[in-house]
C-alpha cells in the first residue's frame, strides 16, 4: 500500500472559463425560452441553477472529476438524455464495507458530506475528501461569477 | 531469571572473550566487561552506546561482576579447559559452556547469592535488561539458536531510560528507546512488517519456542504499551512500503487503517485551507461540520443568485433590451463602429462557437441579424430577431462590465471594436471552449 501519494490535484481553472460556460449556458437558456416566460419564477430559477451547476461541472472538470460528472449524469438524466462518459476505473464502492474503515463520528460527517457533493456516495472517504476540495473551490468560483454577473445586470 | 539475564549478557561469542574467562583469577572481572564492548560492538552494532554504557556504569557493576566472575572462574577446572580450548573455533562450544555454568552456578545455593545480588539492584536489572536484550537479539540473529530469554520479566522489573538507536540495530532497539528516540527508529523498524500477533505480557514458559522476532514483537508492544501514550498518533510514513510503527498493531489491517486514516488527515489539512474560519477549529469532527457548512452556504449563495438572475434576467430582456442596444449604440461613436463591433462580435462568436452546435444556430441568427441594416437595431420593432441579439448583446454587454476578467479581447468587444484582431481572438476563445 503506497504511503506516499501523488500530489494531490484541486485546480481549477480560472474565472473566465466559467464565466464562459455560465454565460453559455444562460444564453441557451434565453434562447430556448420564449421571451414571454410562461412559467413561473420557480421554474426559471430551478433552469438557470441548473444550467449554473452544469456550467461549473463543464467548466471545472468536465468529466475528469467525479462529482462532475456526477452532476452532468444527473442533470441529463433530468432531461432523459442519455450521456456516455468514457469509462474510468472501477467504482470502489465495495470497498467502503471493510470493516476497518469506519470511524462512527467521523462517518456520520461524510454522510451528510455525501449528500452535499454530487456523486459522493460512490466514493471513499479519502476520495470524498479530494473531491469535496474541488468543488468548493469550483463553487466558489461559480459563485463569484454568479455576483459579477447579478451585479452587472442590475438595474442601476 | 536473572541467570538466564546472565547467560544473556555472556552470549555474545566474541573469541576474545572466551580468551578473557581463561584468567584463572578472573582477578578483574570488569576488565572484561569494557574489552567485552569493542567485541560486542562486533556483533552488536551500537559500539558507542556500549562503550558509553560500560564507562558510566562499570563502576557500579565492578563489585557485582566481580563476585559472579569470580564465583563463575572458580568453577571445576573442566570448565576452564574448555574455556582455554575454545578460542578457535569453538566460539558457540564455549559460550553455551559458559551458560551451562551458569544455569549450574544458579542452582547451587551459594551462586545465587551474587545473582541475587543482580535482582536486587533496580538500577543493574535494568542495565541488564539491556544487555540481555543485546545480546539476545544479537545473538539469535547470529546464530539462530533459540535460547530462552526471559527479557519480558526483565524489563517489566527495569525502567529503562537509556536511548539505544543506531541503523544497524533495527528491531533490536526497538524495546529500549523512550519515545524521544522514535522518530529514529522508526524508519527502521523491520520486524514488525511480519504479521505478529500481541503475545501476552509475560509468559516465560511458550518464549522458550519463540523466535526472535516474535519475542522482540512481545517485547515491543509491551513497551509500547507503557511509552504509548508519549508518542504522537501518527508519525509520518517516509517509504511506499508501510512499516509498521511503535504503539501500534502490526497486523496488515490495522497497517492499511493507518495509511488510511493519514490520507484523510492529508485531505483535511487541505480542506483547511480552502475553508474560512477553519484554524481556530481543531479535530476531524469540528472540521468536518465547517466543511459541511460551508459547502451548504455555497450551495445556498448558488441558488439565491440565480434567483437574482432570473428576475434580472426578466428585466433586463424584457425591457432593458433597447437600453443594451442603446448601449451599444453609444458606446462606438458612429453606428459604423457599432456595426464593426457588431461584426466583429459576431465573427468571433461565429469563430469561437464553432465547436457548439447550439449556439451555432444563434450565432447563424444573430449573423443574420446583423447584417441587416444597422438602423434595425436601434429600433425595437424587430421583436423575433431581438430575442436572438440580445443573447449576443447581453453576452457582449456582460462581458464589458466585468472588469475582473480584465481581458483586453473581451473589452475590446464592446468598447473599442476597431482595433481587435479578431483571429487571434478566437483562438483564445477556443482555448478557453
Amino acid at each position: 500500500m503506497a504511503s506516499a501519494d501523488k500530489p494531490i490535484n484541486t485546480d481549477v481553472p480560472e474565472k473566465d472559463v466559467f464565466a464562459l460556460h455560465f454565460l453559455q449556458s444562460l444564453s441557451n437558456l434565453r434562447r430556448q425560452n420564449t421571451f414571454d416566460s410562461p412559467e413561473k419564477t420557480n421554474d426559471r430559477v430551478k433552469k438557470i441553477k441548473k444550467a449554473a451547476y452544469v456550467s461549473m461541472a463543464r467548466a471545472a472538470g468536465g468529466t475528469n472529476r467525479l462529482w462532475s460528472r456526477a452532476l452532468l449524469r444527473r442533470a441529463a438524466k433530468e432531461n432523459n438524455k442519455v450521456v456516455r462518459f468514457p469509462r474510468r476505473k472501477k467504482r470502489v464502492t465495495c470497498l467502503r464495507r471493510r470493516s476497518n474503515r469506519r470511524d462512527p463520528v467521523e462517518e456520520e460527517e461524510a454522510e451528510r458530506l455525501r449528500n452535499l457533493v454530487p456523486g459522493g456516495g460512490g466514493m471513499g472517504t479519502s476520495k470524498l475528501m479530494e473531491e469535496t476540495a474541488h468543488y468548493i473551490k469550483c463553487l466558489s468560483m461559480q459563485v463569484k461569477v454568479m455576483q459579477c454577473l447579478v451585479d452587472g445586470l442590475a438595474p442601476k | 531469571m536473572d541467570n538466564e539475564l546472565f547467560m544473556n549478557t555472556e552470549l555474545h561469542p566474541p573469541p576474545e572473550m572466551a580468551m578473557h574467562f581463561e584468567q584463572p583469577s578472573c582477578s578483574s572481572p570488569m576488565l572484561n566487561w569494557p574489552l567485552m564492548n569493542p567485541n560486542l560492538s562486533q556483533y552488536s552494532p551500537p559500539q558507542d552506546c556500549f562503550t558509553w554504557e560500560k564507562s558510566t556504569e562499570q563502576q557500579q557493576k565492578q563489585s557485582i561482576f566481580d563476585s559472579a566472575l569470580s564465583s563463575l572462574v572458580s568453577s571445576p577446572t573442566p570448565s576452564n579447559s574448555n574455556f582455554s580450548g575454545g578460542v578457535g573455533g569453538g566460539d558457540g562450544f564455549v559460550i553455551r559452556e559458559l551458560i551451562g555454568k551458569l544455569g549450574n552456578s544458579s542452582t547451587t545455593p551459594n551462586r545465587t547469592t551474587p545473582l541475587t545480588e543482580f535482582s536486587g539492584d533496580p538500577g543493574f536489572a535494568e542495565r541488564a535488561a539491556r544487555f540481555s536484550c543485546f545480546g539476545s537479539r544479537s545473538f539469535n540473529g547470529r546464530t539462530n539458536s533459540s535460547l530462552p530469554v526471559n527479557n519480558s520479566k526483565i524489563i517489566n522489573s527495569g525502567k529503562l531510560t537509556r536511548v539505544v538507536s543506531t541503523p544497524a540495530l533495527h528491531g533490536l532497539v526497538s524495546p529500549m528507546a523512550p519515545a524521544g528516540e522514535f522518530s529514529r527508529k522508526r524508519k527502521h523498524l523491520t520486524k514488525v512488517k511480519s504479521k505478529e500477533t500481541p503475545l501476552p505480557t509475560a509468559s516465560p514458559a511458550p518464549s522458550f519456542s519463540k523466535t526472535a522476532e516474535e519475542k522482540g514483537g512481545k517485547r515491543r508492544r509491551r513497551e509500547d504499551e507503557k511509552e504509548d501514550n508519549t508518542k504522537g498518533p501518527e508519525p509520518p510514513k517516509d517509504y511506499i512500503h508501510v512499516r509498521a510503527r511503535r504503539g501500534q498493531a502490526t497486523d496488515s489491517h490495522s497497517l492499511a487503517e493507518r495509511v488510511r486514516r493519514e490520507k484523510i488527515g492529508e485531505r483535511m489539512k487541505l480542506l483547511e485551507n480552502l475553508v474560512p474560519g477553519c484554524n481556530k477549529v481543531t479535530g476531524k469532527a469540528l472540521m468536518l461540520d465547517e466543511i459541511i457548512n460551508y459547502v451548504q452556504s455555497l450551495q445556498r449563495q448558488v441558488e439565491f443568485l440565480s434567483m437574482k438572475l432570473s428576475s434580472v434576467n426578466d428585466t433586463r430582456l424584457d425591457f432593458n433590451v433597447d437600453a443594451l442596444v442603446s448601449k451599444d449604440v453609444m458606446i462606438p461613436s458612429s453606428s459604423n463602429r457599432l456595426h464593426e463591433a457588431g461584426l466583429q462580435a459576431e465573427s468571433l462568436s461565429h469563430h469561437s462557437y464553432d465547436n457548439s452546435s447550439q449556439l451555432h444556430t444563434n450565432v447563424s441568427s444573430s449573423n443574420m441579424m446583423l447584417q441587416s441594416p444597422v438602423n434595425s437595431l436601434e429600433t425595437s420593432t424587430l421583436a423575433s430577431s431581438f430575442t436572438h441579439l440580445p443573447t449576443l448583446t447581453q453576452f457582449t454587454d456582460s462581458i464589458s462590465q466585468y472588469q475582473m476578467f480584465s481581458q483586453e479581447d473581451l473589452q475590446s468587444i464592446v468598447g473599442m471594436g476597431v482595433a481587435h484582431n479578431p483571429n487571434h481572438e478566437s483562438q483564445n476563445m477556443k482555448i478557453e471552449l
